[in-house]
């Protein structure tokens, strides 16, 4: 059941007042300063709140809101640069649970990702970062009624706080499979491998001989496990999306406040007219960029196969934009938007790892460029 | 060891600079560098100014009689046998050698450049304090005053962004001597002992890391009037002493830094992996395009400045052009930073040590891209230097 346009600004109002208050920039730069890295009893405040779990079936525990809520939720905790598992746990392990074909699997584990006494992750990259399925570097074997998983993945979110990993690997025959394992098991090793947006963290994991029983498996290996990492990674370049554009838009707020404010000439600098279209190009990504990503969160309660292009139209506009806008704010601060005390370059920073987390632009361009001109064809060859 | 001398043949200057590049450039300084301390930058740039000028190319662009006296074109091949041997970039000397100096030569008494000149090519330390916290595009504003007191100028205020301040030994400092005066008036340009009782200095650590920029109060400081550079309330016009041509040299060393070793550093960093789609990245015509884009501008704005350069040994006024090329310049790197950064994708957002002194193609991409940015706004914003174009090139209305 989606949110009312009134009940999405009441979240939108409920959540960035928690994030204003309990997430303040200085708060941010305390919290990522120490292990673990984020905010724990913020984290449990949100999934108390139903945040974690706004777009889960009500059959699972969750509000039923749908992606169109969570997107909201997503771009407050951008605005505010929220270090926290959000992104891991309630967007991408979450939503896989929720495209899984496995229903046990699933209730069990989204009982306790909803409740909140467990957190989740996905690894499903390359260790060079590739999503490309045939390129993924954990493999897995079936060894009796278990999947054996040997290899490594780069790129998780949150690794070390993560009970459950769904990994996707592939086998040497070229067969995906998606699994859900427990983090503590044998054979697993989590290794930080820190980004230079210093809100986020990521890890490489090795996997050596980790044996988990069939059960596990999210669905069928094969077309369907492709399918399956494919929506995931959609969620996935949306939400980053998102994330990116309430960031963009607290740049755009503090740019446009700090030309009003900041005098030179004799004047403040936003009269100037070089200053004043800095601005207001600005303010053109984030409109744009909050029409996308609000577009393409209702797409995500539609459809599945309707998802990868939605991903991949927004990740070839949403990212570049914001990157270069947020260049701009910072540009617009002068010498303080060039210090590391001011917190334009977070933004900057936050925002390229959005850019690219979940595939370069330029791959989801190619994708798309694939599927444009595969349909203008068909629609050609119909009439013909 | 080799010295090099003015007024050669410029061939063989060419080989004897490039030999001696090939010879004292350290191996794996960037290796070594990588990761290292502010102190042991320092000493590391240091050591490297006194190479430099033990073989006589620290000031190549100085008054013969100073340690210099190599033509224009000379100070041409330097610069680009230096950038292409892929020389640390010695930022340390960089207002002392390229700023200060030049402004002694042009304004200072022969007793003055006596006294300073020989201690630049000695290794000491000079900081620009020019910009305050409400004078920066606004240079003319600033508030620093200096009031006279029988043969003492006694300076309190504040100057920010101050590059090297945590080490220098001496300061440009721009003051009000008249608050009457209009704004461009009452300046004048005094040189300060930075070891002076009243002076603080405060480090502010920069967005991509390093922290080699600073804040720094004057409290009283006294400063004899024989450091006056220039006539009192003159300094305006005295501090514009930098010159076109040192523009244009230090811009021209980035250029073929860029054209050579950063190009050369992006085609090694793609030719060593694959696109998320499996291809080499070399083989892609995205990433073929961006080099070559990327080669191609650094190529025009090499031309830009040999025009450029052309016109100041003919006496005619570059200020417009000394305007495009660092507007030029910042956008060549950010285009191609960015552009690496791009095809990197999130491997490319993982944290490195730092390297500094070493332009912007220190291999950590994404560092380098952040860094770009302080190009756009120090010595002058993009903004402004449009601004200059417009105005002062163009004769726009302001
Ligand atoms: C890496 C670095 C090193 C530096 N080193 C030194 C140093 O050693 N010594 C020193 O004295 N200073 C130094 N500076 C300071 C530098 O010169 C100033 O930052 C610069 O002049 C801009 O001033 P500001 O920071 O006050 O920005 P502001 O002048 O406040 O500018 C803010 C924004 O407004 C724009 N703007 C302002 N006026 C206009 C206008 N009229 N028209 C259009 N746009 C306008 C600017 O372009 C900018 O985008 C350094 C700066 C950096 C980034």
């Amino acid at each position: 059941m989606s949110l009312t346009v009134e009940e999405r600004d009441e979240l939108r109002s409920t959540a960035r007042s928690l994030c204003d208050r309990k997430s303040p920039s200085e708060r941010v730069r305390a919290v990522v300063a120490d292990p673990p890295g984020f905010d724990r009893a913020l984290w449990d405040e949100m999934v108390g709140l139903g945040w974690s779990s706004i777009h889960v079936p009500a059959a699972h525990g969750g509000s039923d809101a749908g992606y169109a809520a969570l997107a909201v939720v997503l771009h407050e905790l951008g605005r505010a640069m929220v270090p926290s598992p959000f992104l891991a746990s309630a967007v991408l392990a979450t939503s896989a649970l929720m495209c899984s074909d496995n229903n046990a699997l699933a209730s069990e584990l989204l009982g306790a990702l909803v409740a909140g006494g467990s957190i989740g992750s996905v690894a499903f990259a390359s260790t060079d970062g590739t999503y490309e399925v045939s390129r993924l570097t954990t493999g897995w074997e079936r060894v009796d009624a278990t999947v054996r998983l040997n290899g490594s993945s780069g790129f998780v979110l949150d690794a070390d706080v993560a009970d459950v990993l769904i990994v996707g690997a592939c086998s040497d025959d070229g067969t995906p499979a998606v699994v859900a394992i427990d983090s503590a098991s044998a054979g697993v090793r989590i290794e930080p491998a820190a980004s230079v947006d210093e809100t986020r963290r990521l890890f490489s994991v090795a996997f050596t001989d980790v044996v988990v029983a069939e059960e596990r498996m999210l669905c069928e290996p094969g077309a369907r496990a492709e399918e399956l990492l494919d929506q995931i990674l959609a969620v996935g370049v949306i939400a980053a999306a998102c994330d990116a554009t309430g960031a963009t838009e607290r740049m755009l707020d503090r740019t446009a406040d700090y030309a009003k404010d900041r005098m030179q000439f004799g004047k403040p600098i936003g009269s100037f007219q070089a200053v004043k279209h800095h601005c207001a190009n600005i303010a053109i990504a984030v409109e744009a960029s909050r029409a996308a990503v609000n577009a393409a969160a209702v797409a995500l309660d539609g459809e599945p196969n309707a998802w990868a292009r939605n991903a991949s139209v927004t990740s070839s506009y949403v990212g570049p934009a914001c990157t270069e806008a947020c260049g701009f704010g910072l540009r617009v601060h002068g010498g303080i938007g060039f210090t590391w005390e001011h917190d334009s370059h977070l933004y900057l920073k936050r925002v390229m790892l959005d850019e690219v987390m979940f595939g370069t632009p330029s791959w989801h361009r190619r994708r798309l460029a694939r599927t444009v001109i595969e349909s203008v064809q068909e629609e050609e060859l119909q009439r013909s | 060891m080799v010295v090099h001398e003015p007024g050669g043949n410029l061939d063989e200057l060419r080989r004897s600079v490039r030999e001696w590049c090939a010879t004292h450039i350290p191996k794996d300084w960037q290796d070594q560098q990588r990761g290292a301390t502010n102190d042991e930058l320092v000493a590391f740039l240091r050591w490297w100014g006194a190479e430099l000028r033990a073989t006589g190319l620290l000031v190549p662009h100085w008054p013969k009689e100073w340690g210099g006296g190599f033509s224009i074109p000379e100070q041409v091949v330097i610069a680009e046998e230096l950038a292409r041997g892929g020389a640390p970039r010695n930022g340390l000397y960089h207002v002392g050698v390229f700023n200060a100096a030049p402004t002694l030569v042009h304004s200072a008494t022969p007793e003055q450049q006596q006294r300073f000149l020989p201690g630049i090519l000695n290794g000491e330390v000079w900081c620009q304090g020019f910009s305050e916290p409400n004078a920066g595009s606004d240079l003319a504003s600033l508030q620093t005053r200096a009031v006279l007191d029988g043969d003492n100028y006694v300076v309190t205020g504040q100057k920010v962004w101050t590059s090297w301040a945590q080490v220098a030994d001496w300061c440009m400092l721009l003051v009000r001597t008249d608050p009457e005066a209009s704004k461009h008036k009452g300046i004048t340009l005094l040189v300060v002992d930075m070891h002076s009782p009243g002076i603080e200095v405060r480090p502010i650590k920069q967005a991509y890391g390093a922290s080699d920029f600073n804040e720094v109060f004057f409290d009283e400081v006294v400063v004899p009037v024989d450091q006056r550079i220039g006539r009192e309330n003159d300094g305006w016009a005295v501090a514009q002493g930098t010159l076109a041509a040192e523009r244009a040299i230090f811009i021209l060393e980035m250029t073929e830094r860029l054209r050579l070793n950063g190009i050369e550093a992006a085609v090694r960093e793609a030719a060593g992996w694959r696109l998320e789609s499996g291809e080499p990245a070399l083989e892609d015509a995205g990433v073929r395009e961006a080099i070559a884009e990327s080669y191609a501008e650094a190529e025009v704005l090499r031309h830009i400045l040999n025009a450029m350069i052309e016109n100041v040994i003919r006496g005619v006024d570059v200020g417009g052009t000394s305007a495009i090329i660092k507007i030029f310049y910042a956008e060549v790197i950010q285009k191609l930073m960015r552009a690496v950064t791009g095809w990197q994708g999130v491997r490319g957002q993982l944290d490195e040590p730092l390297l500094e002194c070493a332009g912007w193609e220190t291999g950590f991409w994404m560092n380098d891209y952040i860094h770009s940015f302080g190009h756009a706004i120090g010595g002058g914003t993009s903004e402004i230097m449009r601004n200059v174009i417009g105005e002062r090139m163009l004769g726009l209305p302001r």
